[in-house]
This record gives C-alpha cells, sequence and structure tokens, in this order.
C-alpha cells in the first residue's frame, strides 16, 4: 500500500518529516518498506498485514498517525445532493443471494461529460503508481484509495435494460474484461449482470463493454460489499489481482460503502458535471459493532507494565473506539465498523501495547520451571552425529522430496506406498522419499563431478511410506562412502579404497558406543548384507552396481551404503553401563598364520575356534590378513590372535600348549589351512 | 665500497639466511671483531676531517640498522618450525591424525540456539513433517479461507485428505499442548515445507526453530527479556534490537523481531538492504483462540511463542549468500563447518 506525505496531511496536521513519520509507522506496526522523494511530496510504501483491511486506504492510515502523534483526524463526511423525485431515473436491482453480496448500492448519475482528469487528481493517482484513464475512473479509484472501498462505474446506455442483477455466473458464459482478456466463468464466480449477461467480475473486474469511455454521457455508479471467501475463490480461480479483489478479500468497511458513493459522486458532478438521478441500493448494511469489556488490570497482566487509564483511553478513541468508564479500572470498549478484526480484551490489549510504544515495555526474565523428562530421541540422535563425525563422515541434509526418477535411477522400485504430493511446483517435489539412498548417491555423484577423492557422508532425517491409508514416517541413518582416503603413517602417504568393510567398522563403533549389545552384519542372496541390532532386522549395507553406477555416471568407483532404521535401532540402544572387573592375571597370546579357501567365511572360523578354546580362551580376532604375491590364488592369508587368561590363577605355558596346539590342529581338520 | 651498497648486501645475505646457525655467520662477517662495520670505524681515521663526522654518524647508523635486521630475523627463525637438532623431527612436516568429519553448518546453528535455550530450562521437541491441516492451520486460529493464509502455501499429499507438510513448526504448540499442562517451556527444531519458487534466498524446504513457554503469568516482557538473552547469545552482546508490532494469527500481540545489522553494525548495507537492522525472528503473545483449541480453561494461562528461520540465520552468522548450498553437499562446502 502505497501512500503519500501530502495526502495524509489532508487528514492530520503532521508536523513530522517523512523520515520521522516513517520510522513511527514502522514501531507502531505499519512497516514502512521504502520512502522515497517525488517532486514536492513523498511516496511511503506500507506492508500492511493481512488483518489490517482499513489500513488499505489513506484514511485508515492518517487515523493510525493522529493516534501516533496524539493529532486530531480531520475527517469530513461527504454531502449527499437532494433529487427531487420527478427526476428519478428508474434503475431495477436484484441480488440473488445475500450471502454473497450482503449490500449491493447503484447510483445514477446523467449527462457527464467524460474527460481527462485535473492535474492534482491526476498526479495523486500516479504517485500511487496508478494509472489515469479518465476523470470518472479516476474519482472511483481516487475514493478507493482515500477510503479503502472498491468502486465501478457502469456506462449506463450500455447496461440492457439499465438493470443489475448480482449473481453467480453461468457454466459457459464468458466475459472481456477491461484488461482485454476475455475469461471462462463458473458458478463459483460471482459476477454482476444486466438484463442478459454479465457486465463485470463482482469484486474482482469490470467487463470492457460497458466500461466508461470518451462517448459515455450517463452512469451507473455501483458500491458494494462482497463475500471475502467468494472473492478471494473467485480471483484464485481466476488467476486475477486487483486492487479491487486485494480489498474485498479482506473485508471491507460495511459502513464505508454508502460513505465512499456519497463521496465519489459529489466530486463527479463538481468534476464531470452532470446530475444525480437517484439511488437504489439492496440488503442493509450489517456493521458488526460489539462493546468488549477491558479490565486495565489484564493489560498489565499480559504486558508487564501498566499503561495510565487516561493514556489508555486517549489511544483508544484516537483509533476510533468509543471509550466508555465502567467500575475503576475498567473500560466498555465499542469497536468502530471498520475494525471486524478486534473480538477480544487481547485485541485492545494489542492496540494499546502497539500506540504506547513496545520499547517501553521492559524485559524480565520469567522463572522457567523445567521438564522432567527421559533423554528424547534427539538427544541420541545427536550423539550419533558426534561419533559419525569423529570417524571422518561429514553430515549431509538432502531434500525429503524427490522426484520418482531418482528412485528408478537407484533401483528402488517406484510403485505402492510412495507418498505423492498433490500440488508440486515441479517434477523434484513428486513424492516424499521412502529411502535416504538415492539423494545419496546423487550427494556422491556430485562429489564425484567436483574432483573429491574421498567422500564419506551420512544423513539422519525421516523416511515416508503409505501404510494401510496412513503415512508412516519414521528416522533413518544413510551412509555413503566412496574413493580413496589417503593419510599419512610414519612411512609416508597409505591410500586406502573404500569398501564395505569401512562402512561395517564405522557401524561397529557407533553400535558399540550406543551400547547394542547383539548386532551382526549378515549377507543376503541379493548380495546386500542385513543389519541386525538387538536380534532384529535394522537395516542393511550395499555396494552399488555397475548398472545403478552407470545410472548416476560414476565411473571407475566404488560406492558402498548403508541404511539403518533408527526406530528399531533404538530399542537396542542401551546407554547405561556396567563396570567388569580388570582381569588381575595376565595373560598369554599366541597367534597362528595360515592360508584358507577364499569361499570359507572367517567367522565360522572363528566360532568353532571359541567352542573348542573353551573358559580359558579369553579371546581370539584376525590379527591381520593380507593377499598377493606369497598367497597362491583361491586363498587368503590370515594371522588369528588367541589370549588365554583364567581369572583364578596364572596361566603357564604348559597349560597353554595343549590347547593352542588343539585349536590349530582343528584349523588343519576342519578348515583345511595351510599353516604358515 | 659505500655505504648503500653494503646495506644491499646485508639485506641479501639476511634473506638467503634459513637457520640460526646461518644467522650467526651473518652476525660475525659483519659486526664481529674484524667484521665489515669495525672495519669501516677503523677507515674513519684516513679521512679528510670535513667527511669524518658525516661518514661515522652513516656508519653508526647501518650499524643500529643492522642490529635491528638480525634480531628480527632472530624472532623469524626461531618461531618457525625447523629440524630439531636432538631428535630429527622436522615439526614442518604434516602431522599424522585421521581428518575428522563435520556436522552440516544447520546442525550447528540449531545445535547453538538450542543450547542457549536449554541452558535456561527449555526442552527440545519433535514433531512430524507430515501433520495435519488442523494441527497446522485451525488449532493455530489460521482460517483456511483467509488472505492470512497467503503467507503459508502448503504441499498436500495426493490421495490422503487433509494430510500435508508443515509450513511452519508451529503445529508442535498444538501437539505439545493437547498432550501436556502448563509449564511448559518447549523448543522445536526440524524442517519445514512451502511450494516456494527456488532462488538465491527461497526454497521449498527449509529448517525453523519454534519455542513456547507457557505458565500461569507469562508477560509480554518475559517475552522481550527471553528473547534479547537469546540473540545476544547468538549474535553477540554488543547488538542493538527492537521489537516491531506485526501480525500472525496464532499470537496477540505479535512482533517482529530486528537485530542491529551484524555485517555493518546498523549503518545500512546491501545484507540489509540498507535499513541497518536485520529481521530474525516473529513472536507474540499466544492467541486466547489458540489455548481454547486445546482445551485449556480460558484465562488460566498466558504464554509466549516464537519462530525463526534456521537458514537465514546460518546465512548471515557465515556469510553465506545462496541458500542452494546449505542441501547441494559438496564437501568444499561442508568441511568449512
Amino acid at each position: 500500500m502505497k501512500v503519500t506525505y501530502s495526502w495524509l496531511k489532508n487528514f492530520v496536521n503532521l508536523k513530522a518529516t517523512p523520515e520521522e513519520l516513517a520510522q513511527k509507522l514502522t514501531m507502531a506496526g505499519l512497516e514502512v518498506v521504502s520512502l522515497e522523494k517525488q517532486g514536492q511530496d513523498f511516496v511511503l510504501e506500507i506492508e500492511i498485514t493481512s488483518n489490517r483491511p482499513d489500513w488499505l486506504s489513506v484514511l485508515g492510515i492518517a487515523r493510525e498517525v493522529s493516534a501516533i502523534y496524539g493529532l486530531v483526524l480531520k475527517d469530513t463526511l461527504p454531502r449527499e445532493t437532494k433529487i427531487k423525485t420527478k427526476e428519478l431515473w428508474p434503475i431495477k436491482i436484484s441480488v440473488s443471494d445475500k450471502k454473497d453480496c450482503p449490500f449491493y448500492s447503484a447510483r445514477i448519475i446523467s449527462g457527464v461529460k467524460v474527460g481527462a482528469s485535473p492535474d492534482w487528481l491526476r498526479s495523486r493517482l500516479e504517485s500511487l503508481g496508478c494509472r489515469s484513464v479518465n476523470n470518472i475512473v479516476d474519482i472511483t479509484n481516487y475514493c478507493l484509495f482515500e477510503l479503502g472501498q472498491p468502486l465501478h462505474a457502469f456506462d449506463l446506455d450500455k447496461l440492457s435494460q439499465r438493470e443489475i442483477r448480482v449473481r453467480r455466473a453461468k457454466s459457459g458464459e464468458k466475459i472481456l474484461a477491461i484488461d482485454g482478456v476475455s475469461r471462462q466463468l463458473d458458478q463459483d464466480i460471482l459476477v454482476i449482470a444486466d438484463s442478459d449477461k454479465p457486465v463485470a467480475i463482482a469484486g474482482i473486474m469490470g467487463g470492457k463493454e460497458t466500461e466508461v469511455t470518451a462517448q459515455t454521457r450517463n452512469i451507473l455508479l455501483e458500491s458494494a460489499v462482497f463475500d471475502p471467501v467468494l472473492v478471494r475463490r473467485g480471483k484464485q480461480k481466476l488467476g486475477l489481482q486487483s486492487e479491487s479483489a486485494y480489498r474485498f478479500e479482506r473485508g471491507v468497511d460495511p459502513q464505508g460503502a454508502k460513505r465512499a458513493s456519497t463521496a465519489a459522486q459529489e466530486l463527479i458532478l463538481k468534476l464531470a458535471g452532470g446530475a444525480a438521478r437517484g439511488l437504489k441500493s439492496s440488503g442493509a448494511v450489517q456493521s458488526k459493532q460489539q462493546v468488549i469489556n477491558l479490565e486495565l488490570n489484564y493489560v498489565s497482566k499480559i504486558l508487564g507494565i501498566s499503561i495510565p487509564a487516561v493514556k489508555a483511553r486517549q489511544i483508544l478513541k484516537q483509533l476510533g473506539f468509543q471509550v466508555k468508564a465502567k467500575a475503576a479500572g475498567s473500560l466498555a470498549v465499542k469497536t468502530p465498523s471498520f475494525r471486524q478484526d478486534v473480538q477480544l480484551p487481547i485485541d485492545l490489549v494489542e492496540e494499546l501495547a502497539r500506540i504506547y510504544g513496545y520499547e517501553k515495555i521492559p524485559q524480565t526474565l520469567p522463572a522457567v520451571k523445567p521438564a522432567r523428562q527421559a533423554p528424547e530421541a534427539g538427544e541420541i540422535i545427536s550423539g550419533m552425529k558426534n561419533i559419525l563425525t569423529g570417524l571422518g563422515l561429514h553430515e549431509a541434509i538432502t531434500y525429503s522430496l524427490i522426484d520418482r526418477q531418482l528412485l528408478q535411477r537407484a533401483g528402488i522400485p517406484a510403485d505402492n506406498g510412495l507418498i505423492e504430493i498433490l500440488n508440486p511446483l515441479s517434477k523434484e517435489q513428486e513424492i516424499l522419499r521412502p529411502a535416504l539412498i538415492p539423494s545419496l548417491i546423487r550427494a556422491v555423484a556430485y562429489n564425484l563431478n567436483q574432483q573429491q577423492e574421498k567422500i564419506g557422508i551420512f544423513e539422519i532425517a525421516d523416511v515416508f511410506s503409505g501404510r494401510q491409508n496412513a503415512v508412516e514416517q519414521k528416522p533413518a541413518l544413510g551412509i555413503a562412502l566412496c574413493g580413496t582416503e589417503a593419510f599419512f603413517t610414519k612411512q609416508g602417504l597409505v591410500r586406502d579404497e573404500i569398501t564395505l568393510l569401512h562402512l561395517k567398522g564405522a557401524l561397529e563403533i557407533l553400535f558399540n558406543r550406543l551400547g547394542i549389545r547383539d548386532y551382526g552384519f549378515v549377507p543376503q542372496e541379493d548380495d546386500t548384507i542385513s543389519v541386525t541390532a538387538g536380534g532384529a532386522q535394522a537395516g542393511f549395507l550395499l555396494e552399488l552396481g555397475a548398472q545403478i553406477l552407470e545410472n548416476f555416471d560414476i565411473k571407475n568407483r566404488k560406492v558402498v551404503l548403508a541404511q539403518i532404521d533408527l526406530e528399531k535401532l533404538f530399542t537396542a540402544v542401551n546407554l547405561s553401563r556396567k563396570f567388569a572387573e580388570i582381569p588381575k592375571y595376565p595373560a598369554i597370546t599366541r597367534d597362528i598364520s595360515f592360508m584358507l579357501r577364499q569361499d570359507i567365511a572367517v567367522e565360522e572360523l572363528l566360532q568353532t575356534i571359541k567352542s573348542r578354546g573353551g573358559a580359558l580362551l579369553a579371546q581370539a580376532r584376525v590379527a591381520d590378513y593380507y593377499q598377493g604375491k606369497q598367497i597362491p590364488s583361491g586363498f587368503k592369508g590370515l594371522t588369528l590372535s588367541c589370549t588365554y587368561r583364567s581369572d583364578s590363577r596364572t596361566l603357564t605355558e604348559e597349560e597353554v600348549a595343549p590347547l593352542h596346539n588343539d585349536i590349530c590342529a582343528l584349523l588343519k581338520e576342519r578348515f583345511e589351512v595351510k599353516l604358515r | 665500497m659505500d655505504i648503500q651498497s653494503i646495506q644491499a648486501q646485508i639485506e641479501n645475505d639476511l634473506s638467503a639466511a634459513t637457520s640460526l646457525p646461518a644467522l650467526e655467520e651473518i652476525r660475525v662477517k659483519y659486526l664481529g671483531r674484524k667484521g665489515l662495520v669495525s672495519e669501516l670505524t677503523g677507515s674513519i681515521a684516513g679521512l679528510p676531517v670535513e667527511q669524518r663526522g658525516q661518514f661515522g654518524q652513516q656508519v653508526n647508523a647501518l650499524k643500529n640498522k643492522l642490529q635491528g635486521f638480525l634480531e628480527a630475523k632472530e624472532k623469524t627463525l626461531k618461531t618457525q618450525p625447523g629440524v630439531s637438532q636432538k631428535t630429527g623431527v622436522d615439526i614442518g612436516m604434516p602431522g599424522i591424525a585421521r581428518e575428522p568429519g563435520s556436522v552440516h553448518p544447520i546442525t550447528r546453528i540449531i545445535d547453538e540456539i538450542c543450547a542457549v535455550f536449554t541452558r535456561m530450562g527449555f526442552s527440545v521437541v519433535s514433531g512430524p513433517e507430515v501433520e495435519t491441516e488442523y494441527n497446522n492451520f485451525t488449532g493455530l486460529n489460521i482460517p483456511l479461507e483467509h488472505p492470512s493464509r497467503d503467507a503459508f502455501d502448503t504441499f498436500y499429499l495426493k490421495n490422503y485428505s487433509k494430510l500435508l507438510l508443515r509450513s511452519h513448526t508451529s503445529p508442535v504448540q498444538v501437539r505439545v499442548m493437547k498432550t501436556q499442562k502448563p509449564p511448559l517451556a518447549v523448543i522445536v527444531p526440524g524442517r519445514v515445507y512451502r511450494p516456494d519458487a527456488v532462488d538465491a534466498s527461497h526454497l521449498f524446504m527449509f529448517h525453523q526453530i519454534e519455542g513456547f513457554l507457557v505458565d500461569e503469568n507469562i508477560r509480554f516482557s518475559d517475552l522481550k527479556g527471553v528473547l534479547e538473552l537469546f540473540a545476544k547469545s547468538v549474535f553477540g552482546q554488543e547488538i542493538k534490537m527492537r521489537f516491531r508490532p506485526h501480525f500472525f494469527p496464532f499470537t496477540e500481540p505479535s512482533v517482529e523481531v530486528d537485530i542491529s545489522c551484524i555485517i555493518c553494525k546498523g549503518k545500512g548495507c546491501s545484507v540489509c538492504g540498507r535499513k541497518g537492522w536485520l529481521e530474525i525472528l516473529g513472536a507474540g503473545m499466544i492467541h486466547p483462540n489458540v489455548f481454547k483449541q486445546v482445551g485449556y480453561k480460558a484465562g488460566l494461562y498466558t504464554g509466549f511463542a516464537f519462530g525463526m528461520g534456521v537458514e537465514r540465520i546460518a546465512m548471515l552468522k557465515y556469510g553465506i549468500n545462496d541458500i542452494r548450498l546449505f542441501f547441494e553437499n559438496d564437501l568444499r562446502f561442508l568441511k568449512q563447518f
């Protein structure tokens, strides 16, 4: 909403400079977003919040200025012209539904001289960015900007049967609007029609055929109140915005319609001549004025400061409220018709605070009573992020909305159970993702294109699926690793190509830190590796196959990924700790180096050793592994480290040797290993 | 040899010196007992009387300058990593450690802000991203067909009527208040969605932090105090603040909070649009209609709520000028945080 400094001065004796005024308005809730000098005048552009249709007029803003500065509002009502009965022209008005149009009024003015507007009128409109058309149209716009009531003037002689019908459009009806575009109408749209066709889209835009032109002699001046929701739906349906619709959808002052009509006629008779030929209206102006009891104690209870009663009364009066003192500390406040937004005492508290000044309210600190709560999932997630970043992974955030095609490229079926978006702006917002993996592959591919050598990223976010007519949303962890990690050792730089075992290593550390006792990695038929936690399936690991790599244009690189269902993982999380006694007696460690057939799983071997080793074998683990020149193909070289220990005595070599030999023999017999 | 060329030679020698022993050699060469400077001093006696005074001054100046140079160079060499004489370790070689990862800048900001509020006694709560139309709008006193909805353009789900992607974190107010009685001190970070055309400052997905405090006697002055504590903790003690009246359907009175521009300190620059102020959050006293919607007895409780955009705060604090960088996940971006 634009307003000029000089126009405001018509209503209030402003002494403040435009800059000061802009500052004060901003601090009263009318944010001045620009202040421009235009000739001798200044144009203020104000951002009007949607609850204040009354600020969509110079008068409304002037009223605010009067309250801010404590100045008198010079608000003079227009003069009604008396018409003799014999001079009246007949006109028919019908409104088919009072809900759509609670009030409609039409004035007839005959013999007007349509022409250019005087300079003062033209320049006022132009300074607000409104194009001057002719004196009649300009006057309707002038009244719209000054009073906030949209008006429309028709060429009376072009209205068939000189009749106005306010009705819903019939399907198939069309109208050529004054913007020159022809529009298809339907029953959701309210129109102003004559006896046979729509002549305006009610509250939104007039029609071309009946507009006021240089040839027009007699006019019909419309001033009405239309249902805000209907205007809103209509403009959305037609994709049409106008100053008029902007005001009607916010709700105009029901009493303002009559006043604006009188003011416009007064100005037309003055600037375009002609004679008033009558006023006809349908419906009554509903002015929902109510009386609100305001306790001043309530004001200070909400604000934390007390506003003196005299000051409170003055502010409310200047804002247009009628105020009566009831008992001490209590006011009866009657709302004006243009303040439909004020319904509760709290609304009056805001009015007082705004004008009194938010800056006068002190800063205090309340006593916060913290909730007694068990640690929430959010805290576990924070801990997980710490562990994962400590492992060298970078946290990524990718969009939860994706395109279906991304799923297909990642090899995930894109058919049932997907949550689709009803109103996406583009294909990229088609569905809510059921998995994190596709977005992570895309992030890996992006970084490979940026010549990144090692990529290690993770994301913790919700994934979505449809289950029996309900939307299931649950948190998941996704990890993606790719490339070659290069790091220094004492011997120099070591390059290490990332594999599934790197991913497994990261998850093991994560699970251990979270106190998950019972976890495992189980190869599946489809080459993925299922991850179990607390005995239940919680996710999977996989290495991307050639087809998917190609889909993402990834060349000569391994990409490994994990996705873990966090709801399932959380049930296995155990953050409590129990101290285990530190061993009192020393252990004896024996290593075994051997070659094992590639197709035999190490896990199986370890399990067998552990059961054979009995109570004295405290631990058996892989201490080293290698493949290379010394190892024939089809084999892997392994070193196992066996730790023997007793809790009740120091073991001797003699005790351990037979047990260890036994284990070596078992390896040879059962697993056909070749000892080295 | 004239004094000027000697000085040039000294500077040359000094810049070539890379170790303390080399520096000592230079010192001996020029300032030693048989050094160049004493040689010059000795030559004064052989000059005509009228030249002696001036030449003596020049030699003195040279000597002082040289001492200054040597001291400065010694300081540089001593603070530079060099090879240890005892252990043979060249500490200028790369340190041996594995490269750590990083949390996303959005997480960093969320953690920083939540920490300020949890220190005050707030609890962190989360809510679902797929929400009901009721929690997102009606429960928050936002009428379904009203221009106030324009600020909350929303993604709806196909085949699930009345379900949508939350367009703000405020629905968690409704969720928490429907299940718990005050006192409540809650902070809610999370993803939100709006069908906005994508550009350098708009995306269809972003993050918000919502907070609210409800009890029997919470006042607007408490809102001002808590938000001042927050803003100064996050943006620095020296910032100025202003509380501007505004409109939100779920708060009354409502306020927008500005801080003095952290880039130009309030003088006006391109970041603050020459205004000197940056809007950082919206807030207000929770509307009685919201309390009514969640079933609280009328007049029993008061409270305030606030909400802020995380990306905006991250962009201001880190000097990021394009919101899309947050979700591109370029490692060269992520590694900076």
